[in-house]
């Protein structure tokens, strides 16, 4: 990139059109010595809901270097229990703090009566969810006077009553609440093996000015007698296919930032810089195509 | 068909508990069963809320085995479900819970182990405070000292057993070096928890005559109050070193004298 990124005084601001990588505590150290040549970083947003201490005091100092993104967990944004705004109001101190590029939210449901499940629950996309969704969306981008992203899931199962296909789902939401799309690309991989669809049938759902970020991850396969199952776990290298299906993505949609997602076994810094390099590389030839 | 929130309300009930009678039938069976991809979400949720109490209770995992402790957090979720999207503000009543939890009666010291464990998570998080106005305290007439009232720091917490939980704790901290046995008729312990200003957290046994100086300043005493309190602990102990100490330590943050145009003296 020749381009300078406008500097806020926090450090860098708009989260270049190159892969990042998720932040996790285990890193601050290394990243903080070595500052590797990463284009952005991710934060679970929650995981810096505290009032005080190190996860901040890091945050700030990491900030200084790398444009920033939050993704959120735990909002519960489908859920028909009423908008936890305790947990908005964390979240907008947190935006106010840090001056996040990106804000994302996930496409999924966590807490019923108040009881937390902490996990990112599938939808069942009928109509009732998606007026549900698209006034909760709005509602979240009026307390936090800003565009959200919403991400598509990893799903395990599928509602018998679901009326519309989650890619026309996703589609609907992005154009009626006005919010932005972070489409992952391993989610849609998995929820393809699991479910039986054309992950390209999805990616010619979605349109093209709606996706901003892309993420991309490793999956699990749990063999059942019977079958099988891929869990989005997150715990090791992206995968070929996904690979394969980034590379149609970003033939469709163009260069988007993309984050290489690595949570659990979470392995040395330099494996998710090395992953980095290499959706930089796939980004780098669609640049190179276009120009 | 299935309004949303119901099916939300049945999907907690049968991921949470072992009552999904029907719930299964709303779920799609192509290869697996809805019972076989429920148990997905199921398996998801508890390691889930396991992995997040584990990670603010290495010490209890390490004292009851990793097996026990799965169980014993099993049964903690379903009693003490999650309130909050943030995990980090999941396992509060874990303690409480170990009361009671019948398996576990035979490890009496357990839950004041997980109470400790609690401080240390809670005190992480924290918020920061500015040290106390040294210049402003001097100042307060020599007459009114005894009406002053003290606040702790957000990151400092107060903890007692009759157990030596400290001890319990560091022998889990680093298990390649050797450490002298614990003994349980060694005694209890009175201690704070405190992060100081640079992040650092520290577990500071506190002599009886202190932690009454500091226990009565944080239940709202006012200072004379407190040092009566401190003294009768502990008779003779040498209470305005150990004031001092806390004060230029950062513990005791902020005060105020009530009662008067001179509000609290604050500096966060």
């Amino acid at each position: 990139m020749s381009a300078k990124l406008a500097t806020s005084r926090l450090g860098p601001g708009p989260i270049p059109v190159r892969a990042g990588i998720g932040l996790r505590a285990e890193h601050y150290d290394v990243l903080l010595e070595t500052r590797p040549p990463v284009g952005w970083l991710e934060i679970h947003s929650e995981n810096y809901f505290g009032a005080g201490g190190k996860p901040l005091d890091y945050l700030e100092r990491i900030r200084a270097h790398y444009p920033l993104s939050l993704h959120g967990v735990g909002l519960s944004i489908g859920s028909t229990d009423p908008l936890n705004h305790w947990h908005l109001t964390q979240l907008k101190r947190l935006i106010q703090r840090f001056e996040p590029a990106l804000v994302s939210e996930h496409l999924s449901w966590g807490s019923a009566g108040g009881r937390y499940l902490n996990d990112l629950l599938p939808l069942p996309c009928t109509e009732e969810a998606l007026y549900h969704l698209i006034a909760r969306v709005a509602q979240v981008q009026d307390i936090l006077g800003r565009q959200i992203l919403i991400e598509n899931i990893s799903s395990y199962l599928q509602y018998t009553h679901s009326t519309i296909p989650e890619w026309e789902f996703l589609a609907e939401l992005a154009e009626r609440a006005g919010c932005g799309v972070l489409l992952d690309v391993n989610n849609i991989y998995v929820s393809a093996r699991n479910h039986g669809f054309d992950p390209d049938t999805y990616l010619r759902a979605i349109p093209q000015r709606a996706v901003q970020e892309i993420h991309l991850a490793g999956f699990t396969v749990n063999r059942f007698e019977g079958g099988e199952i891929l869990i989005d776990t997150h715990n090791q290298p992206v995968c070929p296919a996904v690979w394969a299906l980034y590379r149609q993505a970003v033939q469709r949609f163009g260069p988007r930032p993309t984050l290489i997602e690595w949570d659990t076994g979470l392995p040395e810094l330099a494996v998710l810089v090395n992953e980095a390099q290499q959706a930089d590389a796939i980004l780098e030839e669609r640049h190179a195509r276009a120009a | 068909m299935l309004a949303l929130h119901e099916l939300q309300q049945r999907f907690a009930t049968a991921v949470l508990g072992e009552d999904d009678s029907g719930f299964e039938r709303a779920i799609h069976a192509a290869g697996l069963t809805g019972a076989q991809r429920l148990q997905v979400y199921r398996n998801n949720t508890r390691l889930g809320l396991t992995g997040a109490l584990a990670a603010v209770y290495p010490v209890v995992q390490q004292l009851v085995g990793e097996g026990f402790f799965h169980y014993a957090a099993a049964q903690y979720i379903t009693r003490y479900p999650s309130r909050s999207g943030n995990l980090h503000e999941f396992g509060g009543p874990f303690a409480t819970f170990l009361e009671t939890f019948e398996p576990a009666a035979g490890l009496s010291y357990l839950p004041d182990v997980a109470r400790l464990e609690w401080a240390y998570h809670e005190v992480f998080h924290a918020a920061h405070h500015a040290p106390l106005d040294l210049s402003a305290l001097a100042a307060v007439p020599a007459e009114r000292q005894g009406e002053l009232r003290f606040q702790l720091h957000p990151a400092a917490r107060l903890l007692e057993s009759s157990f030596p939980i400290l001890c319990i704790w560091q022998a889990h901290q680093n298990v390649d070096h050797d450490h002298p046995p614990v003994r349980l008729d060694d005694g209890g312990i009175k201690l704070m928890v405190f992060r100081h200003e640079n992040l650092d957290i520290e577990f500071q046994s506190l002599p009886d005559g202190e932690f009454h100086l500091l226990y009565a300043l944080v239940t709202g005493c006012n200072f004379a109050t407190a040092c009566e309190q401190a003294i009768s602990a502990q008779p003779g102990f040498d209470l305005p070193a150990s004031f001092r100490r806390h004060v230029l330590q950062g513990a005791l943050t902020a005060f105020y004298l009530p009662d008067t145009s001179s509000s609290i003296h604050d500096h966060p």
